[in-house]
């Protein structure tokens, strides 16, 4: 599932992941919000998914 | 909507006692001290007894106290000043952007720091310079002292003020008046020892800084450090314990808060805290129009969209963020009012 949050500011791309992982249990987040990748660490810390960075404004998130 | 706005932002109105001597302080003080009149006099036994004041707060000598119009210049000041070619300069991810902006120019080795906020230094050499931060403006976190960093130490207590003592060690130090409710405009410069340091700047003699201060501020400014301390001492157990209960209601009755840092290993009037999935702009204006005026480290609230350094190099959730000041003169029912007012405008942006 690829989540397309390109030109998004913060913290759409954030609350628009959180919504799509209650559906899907993987999803590619495109995002170029400078936000974006401190947001995700921060996100993954508090809330226990996990991600990684697959390229420029793109992550592979998956759910806990 | 009520007109009584609780100021929790880092700027402050000026200090009460310097205000009340502000008349005072131009009439007596507008002279050139350097001239043999005696309104001359006047102003400089005035601009020596607030180097005093600024000796006996900040823990410096008397003829160390060097002025600055633009405290900005003190960074460049004190850091391109002690760098030396042969030496390395080494500052932490959560400096201030005006060391980022030195470290451009000169090279810089930035440090990385953890959750805790905290960067760990180097032992260096002696010809190495360390920017050192005493305690942090946005997160109030205190950092660990410098002791066995063996090179040439600039201390930014431009957010610690009077809070925090010198480094056993130090060479060259910068405060800023609006950190002790003093006028803005005006800086505290000083070097220990003047053989470690080259001036920057042009220059044509002995001079520190050529910077045509306000003298008339200067006294002003130490009216209010004085007037500060003595308010903060009064009220310094009462704001860590304002603190702790913002922690602790934040923790308990808001879900998913990221708060930065502990009261342990902090100035506690200073606290901040990003929750998740707020966009701060919002909450901010929300928080306004019900009395209350936060600062905030988002990106939406920033003028180059980009979000907090400090908040992105510790790993603290960027958005949501809310950075609150406690002044000695904030009362215990409107930090009540806040949280209940803060709670309720999370749950309705969150539904």
């Amino acid at each position: 599932m690829e989540l397309n949050c390109l030109g998004m500011r913060c913290p759409l791309p954030i609350i628009k992941l959180a919504q799509q992982l209650k559906k899907t249990e993987e999803v590619t987040l495109l995002s170029d919000d400078p936000a974006t990748l401190p947001d995700l660490t921060a996100w993954a810390r508090m809330t226990g998914n996990t991600f990684t960075t697959l390229g420029e404004h793109r992550y592979l998130v998956k759910r806990l | 909507m009520g007109s009584v706005t609780t100021n929790f932002q880092s700027e402050s109105p000026l200090h009460p006692a310097a205000r009340a001597f502000l008349d005072d302080a131009f009439d007596r003080g507008w002279a050139d001290p350097s001239k043999p009149h005696q309104s001359s006099r006047q102003t400089a036994i005035l601009l020596n007894e607030s180097k005093e004041i600024f000796s006996r707060h900040l823990g410096i000598r008397t003829d160390q106290v060097e002025f600055l119009a633009d405290p900005a210049i003190g960074f460049h000041l004190g850091l391109s000043g002690l760098f030396s070619e042969f030496g390395q300069f080494f500052h932490s991810a959560v400096d201030r952007s005006e060391v980022f902006a030195a470290a451009e120019t000169l090279g810089g080795i930035k440090l990385p720091v953890g959750l805790n906020g905290l960067a760990t230094y180097p032992e260096g050499t002696e010809r190495d310079l360390l920017a050192w931060q005493a305690a942090n403006g946005e997160t109030g976190i205190i950092s660990f002292q410098p002791s066995t960093f063996k090179g040439r130490i600039f201390v930014d207590a431009t957010a610690s003020g009077p809070h925090l003592r010198m480094p056993d060690r130090w060479h060259s130090g910068l405060w800023n008046s609006q950190s002790w409710q003093g006028p803005r405009g005006l800086g505290i410069f000083a070097l220990s020892d003047r053989s470690a340091w080259k001036n920057p700047l042009p220059h044509i003699d002995h001079n520190i800084s050529s910077s045509n201060f306000s003298i008339p501020l200067a006294i002003a400014s130490a009216l209010a450090l004085e007037g500060y301390v003595s308010d903060y001492k009064a009220e310094k157990k009462r704001i860590e314990a304002l603190n702790v209960r913002i922690r602790d209601f934040l923790a308990s009755e808001i879900r998913d808060v990221d708060i930065a840092g502990h009261v342990s290993g902090g100035l506690p009037h200073l606290l901040s805290f990003s929750i998740l999935y707020i966009d701060a702009q919002i909450l901010i204006n929300k928080l306004d129009e019900r009395g209350f005026a936060v600062d905030s480290g988002s990106a939406c609230n920033s003028a180059n969209m980009e979000p907090s350094h400090v908040l992105a190099a510790m790993g603290i959730l960027t958005h949501g963020n809310v950075r609150l000041t406690l002044h000695p003169t904030v009362k215990d029912e409107e930090i009540e009012e806040f949280l209940h007012v803060l709670k309720e405008e999370v749950a309705e942006l969150r539904s």
